[in-house]
């Protein structure tokens, strides 16, 4: 049945729908205090019985060295670091029964100060007994260069807020164990990240476990790491010889699962009278939560990297850290990093623009990199000004702008595209299966498979079922995050259909359909890639700001270079889904705490994810062009959630005559002087 | 310990009976007695929309009702939306044909308030779909391809002769 149908008629299996004999519901006894030592737990599930810290796993985890002695508890030692973090776990035979023995655990603490700041987190006291500072990250990136580079210097502060991924399905997981393999079924970005963290966290051979995707209800970078609950849910399921479900509610999502953003720089850019940039110096604070784990070791790097934005850009010093603070640790949410560095260096070229009294688009025209070269904080930049041009040709900014308020973004997305992506076809009974290494959660990648399916092979996209992730199927695989699927998953798609026509016609001689169908065939293949892609966006959104402070947003334009857009109406759907964020994140969306850590959030509305009732339409283009890869495309996933804030913000800086250098815009600011009278 | 009660519910036409504890919610009913598991949860505070079913033919949210408020009346959900079985209703295809899903958790409950909304208002304006869609959330789609789905659903319902119902009270027994 196709994906679409299944769905409506309510015949989708996510993991909270799956029900076996015997099953065990898992709940956890959580901390409520942002800090404090623990003195004494009676009851439950604890720390002494699953004594494992979580490995870290998935999105950006290879890049960096791992951090024992911060790292996450399974379940808390001696000491709490946020509140939500799981402290003991209890369970029944009935769900509702689970969750009145989470209060049977007495748990007995010492509340501490705790810090939720990141700012001042770095000069407080260490929060972790094991580290002598706050800060567990400290690098530098490119080289000090003299202030006088410039004639005119402009410098800010700029933040985005902590905001929680919110995926309509929350977490969840199912275990069970036939006392020789552990399976697990779960809603995933990667099965692979699922199976080698708990094989790490466990001490487990690869061979004993197997880890089987369900429907997966949205992620947004949620979905691709490894978490505590799962690693209790494992040692259950083994201990017990029985099923165990886990499924997170949206409380413990709000507290304890691991929010994106969370980020603020210091920065200053130099340039001369004529608007040519001649420096970047400043810092990058990133704010890392209690434990590593998640991805707040490596994301200062990744954003500081990232600080030349599409841009040529001669001198740069950029100081990048990442500090504990009582809160869970940061994970990514759609461009884990990416939108934070082009938040910062897009902010300050409008300010920039605004200080030589130009129309900022015509400043990053003078900017743009008319070359590919290496920027001095690290990435590659592309050359962007042949795009640009087009860019604003074709979203009609110059007329927009003589009549509205409008902002205009220009970013360059960084793909995830190394490690490459596997792929698996199998031919059996006239039929194809297919399997690919990361795993989809929305984007369907069901479609781009059966098209280049369709291409290489001419097998009618009918006969072809694309098959959820299973590591018993498919041996070996990265992931789906960093916009990287329709370019290393897809190319892995393709590739394994050339070997089945390869494989047909060595038999052969040449290929033929009915060969093809009339015989059992498999072919795996692993697309390897060691290289990081990267592709260019442009936002314009024009706005304005009533009377009562309400937003009214008009165009939201996105212009981007998707490379061959190998399934328009899914590609059209991350565009819009992805602008929606864009614009909450924007208005409306943060987590947020008070000074000690404790949460002020307690529901998804809270939160700030927008409803229906008050978006623009969108409009969509592409840049012509194609990606070196096999199957053409360049991804897309991220380019809006970089974006659309950027561009909505300087929208509405323009219709308030104010800067506005945070997300979420606090809705105080958009109240004129003349209505608050 | 409160008592268990007996409760007998109509879901999708079948009557479904069990001894339930006081205080469990409808949406438990449906996907763990009934096994309706198209209705899903989402969130603890009433927001999301992805359990929303029909009452007596009124669309509400079966996470905050009781399952013994529920005890002899009627229930709808995605899975019986289609009067043919195995067949989708119009709304249904059209969210297919409009790309009105992306990862298809939240699209159960708002296909069933979009259900509702056509089934007692005509000539819908964009403006009205938003807000009658505002109390379900979607985190995939942006809602522009669930507003084209809907009004798209608007028209097959029409061509098809599938007409306006007359609003039924409902009264929740508390
Ligand atoms: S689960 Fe009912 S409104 Fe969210
Ligand atoms: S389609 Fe994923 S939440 Fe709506």
């Amino acid at each position: 049945m196709d994906l679409s149908e299944k769905f409506v008629k309510g015949n989708g299996t996510f993991v909270d729908d799956i029900h076996m004999p015997g099953m065990l519901y898992l709940g956890f006894v959580r901390s409520p205090y942002p800090r404090a030592k623990i003195k004494k737990i009676s009851g439950g599930i604890t720390h002494k019985d699953v004594n494992f810290d979580i490995a870290a796993v998935g999105e950006g985890s290879e890049e960096e060295q791992t951090f024992s002695s911060t790292a996450h508890p399974v379940l808390a030692k001696d000491f709490v670091g946020y509140v939500g973090q799981p402290v003991a776990a209890v369970y029944s035979t009935d769900p509702y029964e689970a969750e009145d023995l989470i209060d049977s655990v007495e748990v007995d603490y010492e509340p501490l100060p705790g810090i939720s700041d990141p700012e001042k987190a770095i000069d407080f006291e260490p929060i972790n007994p094991a580290s002598k500072s706050n800060v567990i990250v400290d690098r530098y990136f490119g080289k000090e260069f003299p202030d006088n580079v410039g004639d005119v210097v402009i410098e800010g502060r700029f933040v985005n807020n902590r905001i929680a991924t919110n995926p309509i399905e929350p977490r969840g997981i199912v275990t069970a164990y036939d006392g020789d393999k552990l399976t697990i079924w779960i809603g995933t970005q990667s099965i692979y990240s699922i199976k080698s963290g708990i094989c790490e966290a466990m001490h487990l051979p690869a061979e004993k476990v197997r880890v089987i995707q369900t429907d997966t209800g949205g992620a947004f970078g949620l979905k691709g790491g490894l978490f505590p609950e799962y690693v209790v849910a494992a040692w259950l399921a083994m201990k017990e010889k029985r099923p165990v479900k886990w499924i997170e509610t949206r409380r413990e999502h709000l507290m304890a699962s691991r929010p994106g953003r969370g980020a603020i720089a210091k920065l200053k850019l130099y340039a001369d009278r004529s608007g040519k940039i001649k420096g970047l110096k400043g810092e990058v604070l990133v704010d890392n939560g209690a434990f590593t784990g998640g991805s707040g070791e490596f994301s200062p790097a990744f954003i500081a990297m990232q600080l030349a934005g599409a841009y040529h850009l001669e001198n740069a010093y950029v100081r990048a850290r990442s500090v504990l603070t009582n809160k869970a640790p940061q994970g990514p949410y759609r461009g884990a990093g990416r939108p934070e560095a082009m938040f910062f260096i897009e902010k300050m070229m409008d300010h920039l623009a605004d200080k030589l009294k130009m129309d900022p688009v015509d400043l990053r025209l003078k900017n743009a990199a008319e070359e590919r070269y290496r920027s001095p904080l690290g990435f590659e930049v592309e050359p962007s000004k042949k795009f640009l041009e087009a860019a604003i040709k074709e979203t009609g900014y110059r007329e927009l702008s003589k009549k509205y308020n409008t902002g205009f973004s220009f970013l360059i997305l960084y793909h995830a595209t190394s490690g490459g992506e596997s792929a698996r076809i199998q031919v059996k009974d006239g039929r194809l299966k297919v399997w690919i290494g990361g795993n989809a959660h929305g984007q369907r990648h069901d479609v781009f498979s059966k098209t280049l399916i369709n291409e290489e092979l001419g097998v009618d996209e009918s006969l072809v079922d694309f098959q959820l992730g299973d590591t018993d199927q498919i041996p070996a695989g990265i992931g789906a995050w960093g916009s990287r699927s329709a370019m290393v998953a897809g190319s892995a798609v393709l590739m394994a259909a050339r070997m089945l026509r390869e494989k047909v016609e060595k038999k052969y001689g040449k290929y033929s359909l009915n060969h093809l169908l009339g015989e059992e065939w498999d072919a795996y293949h692993n697309f390897e890639y060691s290289k990081m892609e990267s592709s260019l966006g442009v936002n314009v959104v024009t706005a304005d700001v009533d009377d009562l402070g309400k937003v009214k947003i008009r165009d939201c334009i996105s212009y981007y270079d998707a490379g061959r857009v190998l399934d328009p109406a899914n590609a059209a759907g991350q565009i819009a889904g992805g602008s929606v964020q864009g614009i909450s994140q924007a208005l409306y969306e943060e987590l947020a705490f008070d000074e000690d850590g404790q949460p002020l959030t307690s529901s998804i509305s809270d939160a700030g994810v927008a409803t229906a009732d008050l978006l623009p339409k969108f409009t969509i283009k592409y840049y012509k062009s194609e990606s070196t890869l096999p199957s053409k495309a360049k991804g897309i996933g991220e380019a809006p959630t970089i974006g659309v804030p950027i561009a909505l913000s300087r929208a509405l800086e323009k219709a308030m005559g104010r800067e506005f250098n945070e997300t979420p815009i606090r809705p105080e600011l958009l109240l004129r002087e003349t209505a608050v009278q | 310990m409160v008592e268990n009660r007996h409760i007998s519910i109509t879901v999708n036409g079948e009557r479904k009976e069990a001894d339930v504890e006081p205080r469990m919610l409808l949406v438990h009913f449906l996907r763990e007695i009934a096994g309706s598991t198209g209705t899903h949860v989402g969130c603890d505070t009433t927001n999301c929309g992805a359990c929303t079913v029909l009452l007596d033919g009124r669309a509400v949210k079966s996470c905050t009702i009781l399952a013994v408020q529920a005890d002899r009346r009627k229930i709808t959900t995605i899975e019986g939306l289609s009067k043919e079985p195995g067949k989708m209703h119009p709304v249904q295809k059209s969210f297919v044909d409009n790309h009105g899903l992306q990862c298809g958790y939240c699209t159960s409950g708002m296909i069933i308030s979009a259900y509702w909304l056509l089934k007692h208002k005509k000539n819908v304006s964009e403006q009205e779909i938003r807000e009658a869609i505002s109390g379900n959330l979607c985190r995939c789609t942006g809602y522009d391809n669930i507003i084209m789905s809907i009004k798209d659903a608007e028209k097959r319902m029409e061509e098809e002769g599938d007409t306006l119902e007359e609003e039924q009270a409902v009264t929740v027994r508390k």
